[in-house]
């Protein structure tokens, strides 16, 4: 049975996109955070900028800075956004000479600007900003205190700046999601094309058509590939042998049909009543000859075509041996003859088996045996229980078969040399392959003085409790 | 006894009607599926022998039919299918006997005789074979209308084998007929037997034995 479990689209399609989206995570993340380190580079050097263009504009008078803000300065940190901005300049104890907003500078900080140029980030009235301060002495004759300068500007621009670029990224990403998704696409198609082929030719072949597969395919599909062409080798196989069976079949119905056809020619044309007597015996013996026949070709080639050998469940047989002697026994053709059974063993006999196969088997055995002794000759049936394993005779007192064809005796269409009966030759054909559907091997061989048995061992299942 | 033969092939259904008419009964052969299901409705027949291929229907449901109407009328199915599928289902619907295509004339009338015989026995609760006859309500045997003064074993074996008459008796039915469930020697069966078979000496009737199977009571070829 075949279940559809998706499709090898959709099965590649889902592991593209989580790479793809696992992938694109960390992108974002460092599209971000490179968006952010940029804004802050770009600006915190306007507010450098902002500090120099200060600091050139301090001038000293009788050792006092005198402070003039430049507008030039204000306009380098104020940003296009509504920016608000911060300028202080401080003398040497940390008062403010010149500052537009009371935001005060921490010690520490300006500690550290003394050392070198600083930033820092800081928080008024609720809102983040960010600082640069940077110490100035003035290049003169005469030493003076150092002014601090300090500059600060809220975030706005920053963000707005950071924003931007992420943005940008953003956008770079999706393009490029867009176009990996065609090719990726794209890639698929060209990937499957040969499952493609594959499912066209295989398609456009007529059913009897078991020739090889004559396909280009990648390496992943050659398995599948040599696969098919071993099931077409066996399909191809097993047709041949059935037109071969088929074959044979026709031409073995064609021997008695001819003599039908002759023998009653031959007494339409005859004038004398006994010769119609004598041709009508040959009729009847022709016609049940021919159905028998019929019969056998039916069942072996219908053992040769269902090899479903999941179906064996426990058989008794013993019980199916009494059953069929039974009704052989009964039979008018056993009539003349001694049939008869041999004890059975006390327990049940369980083989793993098909009942139905197994009657045939019986059937084939006991009509073989009846059919190829004079009659009056004893014929015997019987089991005898092992302890792995069963075996099944039959034996008679009848003239046995020469050695040198008791080996071929299992072949189609074989009579072990006798012509005189009304024997097909199929009979042990049919055992033979039913033996072998129940995987039991079986042997022919001769009785002294005369007659013969044919052993089957079948393998027995444990316990003796009938299912 | 009237038979009523289903049966579209008309050289098998003209072979019937002469093989069964000699033995004094009267045939009547539909070959349609539709006239044998009304025939069987308005008519009471002994036997009817049915073909399971036919082309108007299929066998197996006029069987069906038959037995749901409650018509115990003894069916034998004649059939070319020799599935065993269908053989078992054919039995489960009630069929009495199954015959697969080919059959020898000869086959069939031995069929025919026991089916008619046995549904004879329902109806008078008399086993009958030849001379002898076992009356089942009184417990009694005769041979030639003459009672026979058994002891019980003897006479449960008569009875034993009148039910399988013209078939083989099993040889572990008989045994527990005579000596129920206990352990038996090999041979006491034997010895009853042969006891009878003196009896029937004579009385056209024999004993034959089939080893290891049991025994088939049969009246002997003149």
């Amino acid at each position: 049975m075949i279940v559809v479990d998706g499709t090898l689209k959709t099965r590649l399609a889902l592991w593209l996109l989580a790479t793809v989206a696992s992938l694109g995570l960390l992108l974002l993340v460092e599209a971000y955070l490179s968006a952010t380190r940029a804004a802050e580079r770009a600006y915190d050097s306007q507010l450098e900028a902002a500090a120099l263009t200060i600091a050139e504009a301090v001038q000293w008078q009788d050792g006092q800075p005198l402070v003039e803000i430049p507008l030039a300065a204000l306009q380098i940190i104020a940003t296009r956004h509504q920016e608000r901005v911060f300028y202080a300049v401080l003398d040497a104890r940390g008062e403010p000479l010149s500052a537009n907003l009371d935001l005060a500078i921490e010690k520490r900080w300006r500690d550290a600007a003394a050392e070198r140029p600083s930033w820092h980030d800081a928080d008024h009235r609720g809102q983040p900003w960010r600082l640069h301060g940077r110490e100035f002495d003035s290049a003169g004759w005469e030493t003076q205190d150092p002014v601090q300068i300090w500059v600060g500007h809220t975030l706005a621009g920053r963000r707005s700046l950071s924003g931007e670029l992420f943005e940008h990224a953003v956008t770079r990403f999706l393009a490029m999601v867009l176009v990996a998704g065609l090719l990726m696409f794209l890639a698929m198609r060209v990937a499957l094309a040969p499952m493609r082929r594959l499912r066209h030719q295989l398609r456009r072949r007529a059913a009897d058509d078991m020739r090889p597969l004559d396909a280009r395919v990648p390496r992943e599909l050659q398995e599948l590939a040599e696969t098919l062409d071993n099931l077409f080798a066996r399909q191809r196989n097993s047709r041949d042998a059935l037109l071969r069976y088929t074959a044979d079949a026709s031409h073995q119905l064609k021997t008695p049909l001819a003599g039908l056809q002759s023998a009653s020619e031959l007494a339409l044309k005859s004038e004398d009543p006994n010769a119609w007597r004598r041709a009508l015996g040959e009729v009847h013996d022709g016609a049940a000859r021919t159905s028998r026949l019929a019969n056998q070709l039916l069942s072996l080639a219908r053992l040769r075509h269902v090899a479903d050998a999941s179906r064996l469940a426990p058989v008794d047989l013993g019980a199916l041996l009494r059953e069929t002697l039974l009704e052989w026994a009964d039979r008018d053709l056993a009539g003349a003859h001694d049939l008869g059974l041999a004890p059975l063993p006390a327990r049940p006999v369980l083989v793993p088996g098909e009942p139905w196969a197994l009657r045939e088997l019986l059937g084939n055995l006991i009509d073989n045996a009846l059919r190829y002794t004079p009659p009056g000759s004893e014929i015997t049936l019987g089991l005898n229980d092992e302890e792995e394993s069963v075996e099944l005779y039959i034996e008679d007192d009848g003239p046995g078969v020469e050695p040198s064809r008791l080996a071929r005796l299992h072949q189609p269409f074989e009579r072990g040399g006798r012509q005189d009966t009304e024997g097909s030759g199929l009979g042990l054909a049919i055992v033979d392959s039913i033996a072998r559907r129940h995987g039991a091997e079986w042997r022919v061989e001769n009785r002294t003085p005369h007659g013969l048995r044919i052993t089957l061992r079948f393998r027995r299942l444990p316990g003796a409790s009938v299912a | 006894m009237r038979l009523l033969v289903v049966e579209d092939d008309p050289l098998i259904a003209r072979s019937l009607e002469q093989a069964l008419t000699p033995l004094g009964n009267t045939v009547e052969a539909f070959t349609r599926h539709a006239d044998a299901s009304a025939a069987l409705r308005h008519d009471r027949f002994d036997l009817v022998l049915l073909d399971l291929g036919l082309p108007d229907g299929d066998g197996l449901a006029l069987l069906g039919e038959l037995r749901e109407r409650g018509d115990t009328t003894p069916v034998l199915i004649l059939t070319a299918r020799d599935g065993i599928d269908d053989r078992v289902r054919g039995l489960d619907l009630g069929a009495d006997d199954y015959l697969a295509k080919p059959f020898s004339l000869v086959e069939l009338e031995a069929r025919v005789r026991a089916l008619l015989r046995r549904s004879q026995q329902r109806i008078d609760n008399r086993l009958r074979l030849g001379a002898l006859c076992f009356d089942s309500v009184a417990g009694l045997a005769y041979l030639n209308d003459t009672a026979l003064e058994l002891p019980r074993r003897e006479l449960a074996l008569i009875e034993g084998l009148l039910l399988h008459a013209g078939n083989i008796a099993p040889r572990e039915m008989l045994e527990r007929r005579l000596f129920g469930f206990g352990e038996v020697g090999p041979n006491a069966l034997e010895v009853y037997i042969s006891r009878l078979r003196k009896r029937l000496q004579g009385s056209g009737l024999r004993i034959r034995t089939f080893r290891g199977l049991g025994y088939r009571l049969e009246e002997a070829e003149a």
